[in-house]
């Protein structure tokens, strides 16, 4: 990186830090300022702040090398999720918003007892502690990588920028960063998107592009074969994909707590829409940085490995001379397929259907000689460095940034980056704050009637403790690749649990706490045991773990049955 | 304050508009898969 890079970067990550900051220094004066930030904030930066939430570094990092390595068809994932924001906005926002609480679980002590709460936020503050400090160390380890920064030491200062300002401002200065965040993210990826076309060769317009991906199966958006095991598919977006994001936008409390800040019931609605409207073609729009990135590399030549410290790795080892061999073979078929690619749009420019099917044909054929290449490849990464993930996707994208941008944007593309991992790692970590306040300090605590700079300092103290312990374990967990496969994993397990309690207090108004706590902990443990005795892709343990809950707490209520409680308790 | 949102008569509306987007955008991918 250019010092003009260095510049751009630490300028555009401290103005937009430094401008939250500052923005919401009085910020901490009420507990309402400092957990909901007065409950004053508008559709768009509910909106805004839902998007940078979700968006983390790896969204930019993985996704466009995702599009180049396998096509569009990821794009599936998300197609629950526009479902998922009308029933939220339907049935939880008015609910929330009229109970006034902080946190969703603070809704299930009214709605059921204190255990059920206890339960949810204990699942959420385990599941979320651990993996919040994940998401600043996977780009950590990727720029890393490429630009020889310490891990280690890019971890630690990225987290320390995070506590710092979550802590002095709260729920306001995040949403207030994110903004900023947000608009770095999409003016780095629209120029990115535009340099790409650009860069094509002359004769090679847009549609040229697409012309020649779709030919190549990166086009392939929809597929309405239904798979268990293959979770790209229209069926399991629909069923599996809007579970996840029922869960995710409507009982994970990193998510709840952004449009709980809404000034009413109608900006939060309109917020939750806006990203329902904006998460398909955004990722849309990611996903075809990849495929573009995908046609630029059909004119230049692509390494065999994007990530160049293993690629440097295997040809320093005794696996070298079959490597060196493998390169030129790879370099001859790149040629081919340069030649054959002009070819093809030649002939599409000329209407010559006849030497345009010819062309695709020896296309595909020299696709399909890469692509066993590559595999040839990752089986000598596995001899050379057997510890190693022979995958490079998540290289591809930024390896283009560095080599190919003009100084500047490279170090706006990093910022990027970087605010990815800021903005979503700094929602999740002042949530972890706001729920160990909320619901583990302030029901339990012996102080009477304690004050609300008392509860503010307890809160921004559980802001740091959950900070330094997420960075902790995300450097511990850094020596030990199957550890972090396991954070993710677990994620995934409590999710399908606590959906199901949030979904019988919304809709099985006569299932009493005492049925509904013993079904979450009954189904939590038969998930753990389903994890270890089957192999169900864990898109479907939302759903399972749902209707499962469900379905006990109705038998338990009948069999067991509970009195209503005479008055709420206090929350 | 929340029983007629901003820009469309309805929040039955609004709900109709996201969905039907998604529906839009699907409907554009089919094509341009099937093509």
């Amino acid at each position: 990186m250019s010092p003009l890079d260095w510049a751009v970067l630490i300028g555009t990550l401290l103005f937009i830090i430094g401008y939250g900051t500052w923005r919401t220094r009085k910020a901490g004066r009420s507990l309402d300022g400092y957990l909901l930030g007065g409950r004053q904030t508008r559709w768009w930066g509910v909106g805004l702040s839902i998007i940078a939430t979700q968006a983390s570094a790896v969204t930019f990092l993985s996704t466009p090398g995702q599009a180049y390595a396998d096509g569009m068809r990821f794009i599936q994932f998300y197609f629950g999720l526009p479902l998922a924001m009308v029933l939220i906005a339907v049935v939880a926002v008015p609910i929330y918003h009229r109970l006034r609480v902080y946190t969703a679980y603070e809704y299930l002590q009214t709605r059921f007892d204190r255990r059920t709460r206890t339960l949810a936020a204990g699942l959420f503050l385990v599941q979320r502690g651990f993996s919040n400090g994940l998401s600043l160390y996977a780009p950590a380890l990727v720029l890393s990588a490429i630009l020889g920064w310490n891990p280690s030491l890019t971890v630690l200062l990225l987290g320390a920028v995070m506590i710092l300002y979550t802590v002095s401002g709260g729920t306001r200065a995040v949403t207030v960063t994110q903004q900023g965040q947000v608009a770095v993210i999409f003016a780095g990826m629209a120029t990115a998107g535009y340099l790409l076309v650009h860069y094509l060769p002359p004769q090679v317009g847009f549609t040229d592009a697409l012309h020649l991906a779709g030919r190549l199966g990166k086009l392939n958006l929809v597929s309405f074969d239904f798979s268990w095991t293959d979770r790209y598919n229209f069926w399991t977006g629909m069923t599996g994909g809007l579970f996840l994001a029922l869960s995710y936008f409507g009982t994970d409390q990193s998510q709840v707590q952004r449009y709980l800040s809404g000034q009413s019931i109608t900006q939060s609605r309109l917020g939750l829409l806006m990203n329902g409207l904006v998460k398909v073609p955004m990722q849309l729009g990611i996903l075809l940085i990849g495929v573009l990135l995908f046609v630029f590399y059909l004119f230049q030549p692509a390494p065999l490995s994007f990530n160049r410290p293993l690629y440097e790795q295997v040809m320093s080892s005794p696996q070298a001379p079959q490597a060196r061999r493998l390169e030129q073979e790879y370099a001859l078929i790149q040629q081919a397929q340069q030649q054959t690619a002009t070819t093809l749009i030649t002939a599409r420019h000329a209407h010559d259907a006849a030497a345009q099917t010819v062309a695709e044909q020896r296309l595909q054929a020299t696709q399909a000689a890469t692509a066993g290449l590559r595999t040839d490849w990752q089986a000598l990464v596995k001899q050379a460095a057997p510890a190693t993930d022979a995958k490079d996707t998540d290289y591809v994208f930024i390896s283009f940034v560095l080599r190919y941008l003009p100084q500047g944007l490279v170090g706006l593309l990093i910022a990027v980056v970087l605010s990815a991992a800021l903005g979503s790692a700094a929602g999740g970590l002042n949530s972890l704050g706001s729920t160990t306040l909320i619901d583990l300090y302030r029901p339990f605590t012996r102080r009477q009637l304690p004050t609300e700079a008392h509860l503010v300092r307890v809160s921004r103290w559980a802001t740091v403790g959950w900070g330094v312990l997420g960075i902790g374990f995300a450097l511990f967990a850094a020596r030990m690749e199957n550890l972090i496969q396991a954070v993710n994993i677990l994620g995934s397990l409590f999710y399908g649990t606590i959906l199901g309690i949030f979904a019988v207090a919304f809709f099985l108004k006569h299932v009493h706490g005492r049925a509904v706590f013993w079904a979450a902990a009954a189904v939590q443990l038969a998930t753990v045991l389903c994890f270890w005795l089957t192999d169900i892709a864990y898109l479907w343990y939302n759903l399972l773990g749902c209707a499962a809950v469900m379905l006990l707490a109705e038998l338990l209520q009948r069999l067991w049955p509970e009195p209503a409680k005479r008055a709420l308790a206090p929350v | 304050n929340d029983a007629r949102p901003p820009l469309l008569p309805s929040w039955r509306a609004w709900y109709a508009l996201v969905l039907l987007a998604l529906a839009a955008e699907v409907a554009l991918m089919v094509v341009v898969t099937r093509y």
